[in-house]
């Protein structure tokens, strides 16, 4: 029966942590996001439609104005060389249908043409907007979800942090680019529009507008790559400045006990000057091209009157023909300038969604059996070690042959000096670890042929840096399980001391407490979380005992409630307090990843052995009279 | 809201040249604007009636443009450097106004609130200035220069493209305000995102430990979608805004299609004059469009003003004194008189009428429960706290009487937290005066008992810590900071509780190297162990705010009150009664 798992070569966690460099456009990405788009393209497909609609209106708004107005009710000119797009049928009809003026039928298609456009294109933001929305919000759940069920292997390789920019600024970088994209839909659909109907107005004048494009375009370039060095700088120093102050502020009283103010404020002043200058020199690239962009759109108009003015002489074009271009200049720079100001919006975007498959292509887990064992309804707790041995560097074992048994009910204490294997011992009976190195029985069933998630609900087990949820004192205790009620968590929490403090709290098990529970005394803390381990009854029990000295009166509650907490069930404490020693059944010394030592507290000091040392060492001092 | 920005001409005042400069130039550019459709018109009408000629509008236009491009560079640019220097005076100011604020101030504002004040408030005033101004400029310039052309060219037609302005104006005003909500709104759920996933990534391992992963996925998923539906709704807002405005200005569009049209074809206008109004009137619309965000702008800049204020407006906690009030070198000889110390707001003093002398030399320990004034009857010694005048004094002269620096630089204190900065250990350990060479900050991690737990990182003092660097134990943390004490070799020195994530091997250890570097000089720590308390010459017991024992361990042991208590329990563990009586006390 093969039930170990094989523990996977060590990862390398250093390529998580390393900066990606995105392209800025990536087809084999965009292709993995539209995949989270799909459920939603029927809305998408929809907003791609409206756009089109859209842009067909915005175009035929100057046209009334241009050819409609000026050329045909103005100037009487019907043939015009320009295309009217049926326009002028169309102010035909309606003067004649609605028996008014061709001045007033011009002004009411105008005017609904002008409603018309404004609902469309609402329409179409709106739905491009809910369709991707939709896709990115499921993109960052699951990607949450991922890292929510990666194993403690992988959280002790890479830093918190980093993992966190991945759920919030690398998904926001999408979310970004989806306010940009927007934007871009909307300039870019009229500026083709524009382009077909201007090139059947006048090539020739089209074709010399177009000259203007690609010169700036390549000032948009230019400027792009040019303020990317110098936005990064300003975004470096900016963040240096707030780093600064949050730090200065959070370390304050050392900074008063340091007498450090003046030297602080220097070499904030020195941050505030970089920032100022990397400020200035952007701001001065900015405005140079943002006059640019303005002038190029007056420079094109005069470049119309220009070369027009000779077309119109020779009757190639119509005065309401060139006042239609003059309008459609502005729909051909536009989009230039938008996609400028979208530029480094799109890398970013390419860069973090990178960073984000790299998440999601993260592999790294718990093997869980094939065919899973189910628990008894209730385990009776005998628990056996067989011939584990395990390093979470398969090269470097902090376990060796590890074999120990036991009983149902059994309080052991495990004892030994740092980096003797205690915490790793108690890991894996919770399987935090895959182990493929000897066995782990628990009531006679070999912990591999169990669910993670299984086992873990029917062991409590207690960290050192346990977690304090924000929400309620309730919330805390009953954590999600719907079969905990009020009154099993008020039983929990009187049991184990932590009532009293509970009811002092302002709105008593309804206070919400905040993040890591900041608002708790360490003592505080640690009886919530006895409380919610004794509320969720497991067969058996694990706890790392808090190595911080507390107040003796605080001190006395947590052991009272540890007894409580233990009491009728396996407990297994890595034991600090010579207190929980004594009261242990049998106390475990283990060193170096081995089991050195097995007996109670009293037979292991007359055996003069590591017990012997450790506990002259660290308790001889708290007990001053003795010996 | 003037009031609130006039507040702010101090800070503004210093550039009113740049600004005046800007503002000048602007008007200068927004002429040479009008010039454009006047230089159109007369190109038009030209080849209208058939005349050739065109060369002196279309070089005209080129010129107009070419000295536009110039003048408006040079006006934003003054106006927006005066933002970038209005804001880095502000940030200067705030920065040097916070660090004389203490925990009263702390203890009424979180750092949050401040970092929002540093980056928004200010960002807002910015704003205002490089933007505003402008802004507001061009308002008012293309609505007197166009309006001034507009009449000009025929009055009427004027006066029937007035009434849809004031209706963008305030549409504007009033969608800037919802989209400002909007975005603030999406700004929240957004922290609320980070705050929820940064929580639950560090505490990753009890959550899997407790089987909680579903729960806080569906826990995340409801700010997930709750984000996303701010982001819709100001994505909404930003679309409503952006169709609703162009249809209120296409009025103004239509009036003159329709009434213009009309003239022209009764012979009373010219098409060219036609064309050029309607340049015109685009040119007042715009303006007018912006209008409503320019209110918003200065609006909310006023409540910026307001919140800086707030905070500028506070005097520092702590009052220093003169150079040379004390004497230069303190001893070490400590007298607590009748001190008593309530914090602000609070209805109990945290300290009641204590008396207590400490001759130069001795070491004091102080025990009790959480709470009972331990910490603050230290910080008195320091001044971290307002200490009352008469109370506290060093060498028989007032703690007032010090200059701050000198005090805290002669008066070296270990809190309780053990903070460390974003730099490498060197800088931490040697934080109160950074030009110390290696040697002694050696010596000083040695005495901490932290010297072999720095050799043996790989890159040892210049290991960077805190929240951006390798992370530390609790028990780590501890003795950096007490080598950051130690280094300064005080005539006084304060512990306040900062053994206690320390093992008690260590701790031995520590104290054997304390009695030894401290001999001669005063010492005085708060500790849970009465192994560690009992090494003190004499030892405190606070309750309540009060000292209710105080004397040598062994004096202590034979009075038999609380301290002999606490060390019984200490010793032999504690039986039902102690228990009991916690719980009764709890």
């Amino acid at each position: 029966m093969a039930t170990a798992h094989p523990v996977p070569a060590k990862r390398d966690y250093s390529l998580f942590e390393a900066e990606l460099s995105g392209a800025v456009m990536n087809f084999a990405l965009l292709k993995r996001l539209l995949r989270w788009m799909r459920p939603y393209r029927a809305t998408f497909f929809l907003s791609a439609g409206l756009i089109l609609i859209a842009s067909i209106l915005q175009i035929l708004l100057p046209i009334v104005i241009s050819m409609v107005g000026i050329d045909y009710v103005i100037g009487g000119e019907r043939d015009t060389p320009a295309p009217d797009l049926g326009m002028i049928a169309l102010t035909d009809w309606l003067a004649a249908s609605l028996d008014i003026s061709l001045l007033a039928a011009a002004c009411c298609l105008y005017a609904a043409l002008q409603l018309g456009w404004a609902v469309t294109v609402h329409a179409h933001r709106m739905t491009l907007v809910a369709s991707v929305i939709k896709g990115l919000r499921d993109l960052r759940r699951d990607l949450f979800a991922h890292l929510e069920t990666r194993p403690y292997s992988f959280y002790d390789g890479v830093a918190v942090g980093r993992v966190m920019t991945r759920v919030t600024n690398d998904v926001e970088a999408l979310y970004e680019l989806l306010r940009g994209l927007g934007a871009l839909v909307g300039e870019f659909a009229p500026f083709l529009v524009a382009l077909a109907i201007m090139f059947s107005v006048s090539a020739e004048l089209t074709l010399i507008l177009l000259a203007a494009l690609p010169l700036l375009a390549m000032a948009t370039f230019y400027f792009r790559r040019a303020t990317r060095t110098l936005f990064r700088q300003v975004r470096l120093t900016l963040s240096a400045l707030n780093q600064n102050m949050q730090e200065n502020l959070a370390g304050l009283q050392v900074v008063h006990l340091s007498r450090r103010e003046d030297y602080n404020h220097k070499r904030y002043t020195a941050i505030n000057e970089r920032n100022l200058g990397a400020e200035t020199r952007s701001m001065r690239l900015e405005t140079a091209y943002g006059a640019f962009t303005d002038s190029m759109a007056s420079m094109a108009i005069g470049a119309v009157l220009w070369f027009g003015g000779g077309a119109v002489i020779q009757e190639q074009i119509t005065l309401g023909g060139m006042v239609l271009f003059t309008q459609f200049i502005s729909m051909l720079f536009h989009p230039i300038v938008v996609l400028g100001e979208q530029f480094n919006v799109l890398f970013r975007a390419m860069a973090s969604g990178e960073r984000i498959f790299q998440a999601l292509d993260w592999d790294e887990r718990i093997h869980e059996p094939e065919h899973p064992a189910h628990l008894p309804a209730r385990l009776r707790g005998a628990v056996e070690f067989r011939g584990l041995t395990f390093g979470y560097d398969p090269a470097a074992p902090v376990l060796h042959d590890v074999s120990l048994t036991i009983a149902p009910g059994e309080k052991l204490a495990i004892v030994g000096p740092t980096g003797s294997g205690k915490s790793t011992l108690v890991k894996l009976l919770g399987r935090f670890y895959d182990f493929e190195d000897g066995r782990i029985f628990l009531d006679g069933m070999d912990l591999n042929r169990i669910e993670s998630r299984e086992l873990r609900r029917r062991i409590g087990v207690v960290l050192q840096d346990f977690h304090i949820f924000s929400g309620t004192v309730h919330d805390n205790i009953a954590l999600g399980n719907p079969s905990i009620d009020r009154a099993r968590a008020t039983a929990a929490a009187r049991a184990v001391n932590a009532h009293d403090f509970v009811s002092s709290l302002p709105r008593g098990d309804e206070t919400k407490l905040s993040e890591r529970g900041q608002n708790l005394s360490q003592g505080q803390r640690q009886l919530l979380a006895f409380a919610r381990v004794l509320a969720a009854d497991p067969e058996i029990l694990v706890l790392d005992e808090a190595t911080a000295s507390i107040d003796t009166e605080t001190e006395l509650l947590i052991q009272d409630a540890l007894r409580k907490l233990a009491a009728g069930r396996t407990s297994i404490i890595i034991a600090h307090r010579l207190q929980t020693i004594q009261e242990a059944d049998r106390v475990v010394v283990l060193d170096g990843g081995r089991v050195v030592e097995v007996g109670s507290h009293e037979e292991l000091l007359a055996a003069r052995g590591l017990y012997h040392t450790l506990h002259e060492k660290q308790f001889q001092e708290q007990r001053p009279e003795a010996g | 809201m003037i009031a609130s920005l006039m507040r702010l001409r101090i800070f503004v005042g210093k550039y009113r040249g740049r600004l005046i400069g800007g503002i000048s130039a602007f008007a200068l550019a927004r002429v040479l604007e009008a010039l454009v459709p006047l230089l159109l018109m007369v190109g038009i009408d030209r080849l209208h009636a058939g005349q050739s000629g065109l060369a002196a509008p279309a070089l005209g236009l080129v010129a107009v443009v070419l000295a536009r491009f110039v003048v408006v560079s040079f006006a934003r640019m003054a106006v927006r450097r005066a933002g970038l220097l209005v804001a880095f005076d502000l940030r200067q100011k705030l920065y040097a106004h916070l660090q004389s604020m203490g925990p009263q101030f702390f203890g009424r504002y979180t750092i949050g609130d401040m970092m929002t004040r540093a980056v928004v408030d200010i960002g807002l005033i910015q704003r205002l200035i490089s933007h505003g101004t402008i802004l507001a400029v061009v308002l008012a310039f293309a609505s007197i220069v166009g309006f001034a052309f507009m009449v000009s060219l025929s009055p009427v037609l004027t006066l029937l493209v007035f009434p849809p302005l004031p209706l963008v104006f305030f549409y504007a005003w009033k969608a800037s305000r919802r989209a400002g909500m909007a975005s603030r709104a999406v700004q929240e759920r957004l922290s609320g995102l980070g705050a929820l996933t940064q929580e639950n990534l560090s505490g990753i391992r009890t959550i899997q430990a407790m089987t909680q992963e579903h729960n806080e996925i569906e826990r995340f998923s409801g700010a997930n979608q709750a984000y996303a539906d701010a982001f819709y709704r100001q994505s909404r807002i930003h679309s409503e805004m952006s169709a609703i405005m162009p249809t209120l200005a296409a009025v103004c569009s239509i009036a003159i299609l329709g009434y213009g049209g009309n003239l022209v074809l009764e012979g009373e206008m010219t098409v060219g004059e036609f064309t050029a109004f309607f340049l015109y009137v685009n040119m007042v619309a715009q303006p007018f469009r912006v209008a409503g965000f320019i209110v918003n702008l200065f609006q909310r800049a006023a409540v910026a003003s307001d919140r800086l204020f707030e905070v500028f407006e506070r005097d520092a906690e702590i009052e220093d004194a003169p150079r040379g009030a004390a004497p230069a070198q303190i001893r070490g000889d400590i007298a607590i008189r009748g001190l008593t110390f309530t914090y602000e707001g609070a209805e109990k003093p945290a300290l009641q009428d204590i008396e207590l002398a400490i001759a130069r030399g001795e070491s004091i320990a102080i025990m009790g429960r959480v709470g009972a004034g331990k910490t603050t009857l230290l910080k008195q010694l320091v001044r971290i706290l307002d200490t009352p005048s008469g109370t506290a004094f060093i060498d028989g002269v007032d703690v007032r009487d010090y200059p701050l620096a000198q005090l805290r630089s002669q008066v070296a204190m270990v809190p309780q937290d053990p903070f460390l900065f974003g730099e490498p250990l060197r800088d931490n350990l040697t934080y109160d005066d950074p030009s110390r060479g290696i040697e002694p900050i050696w010596q000083a991690a040695e005495a901490a008992d932290f010297k072999e737990t720095v050799a043996a990182m790989p890159k040892r003092m210049d290991t960077i810590v805190g929240e951006r660097g390798v992370t530390l134990s609790g028990g780590q943390k501890q003795r950096a900071t007490l080598a950051r004490g130690l280094i300064r070799h005080a005539p006084v020195l304060i512990l306040d509780d900062c053994f206690s994530s320390v093992d008690t091997e260590t701790e031995t250890r520590i104290l054997a190297e304390l009695k030894r570097v401290r001999r001669g000089q005063t010492t005085v720590l708060v500790s849970h162990r009465v192994a560690t308390a009992r090494h003190a010459d004499r030892i405190l017991v606070m309750e309540d705010g009060a000292i209710v024992e105080r004397g040598t361990h062994e004096a202590l042991l034979a009075a038999g009150g609380a301290y002999a208590e606490l060390e019984r329990i200490q010793r032999e563990g504690a039986d039902a009664a102690d228990y009991a009586a916690a719980q009764a006390t709890a």
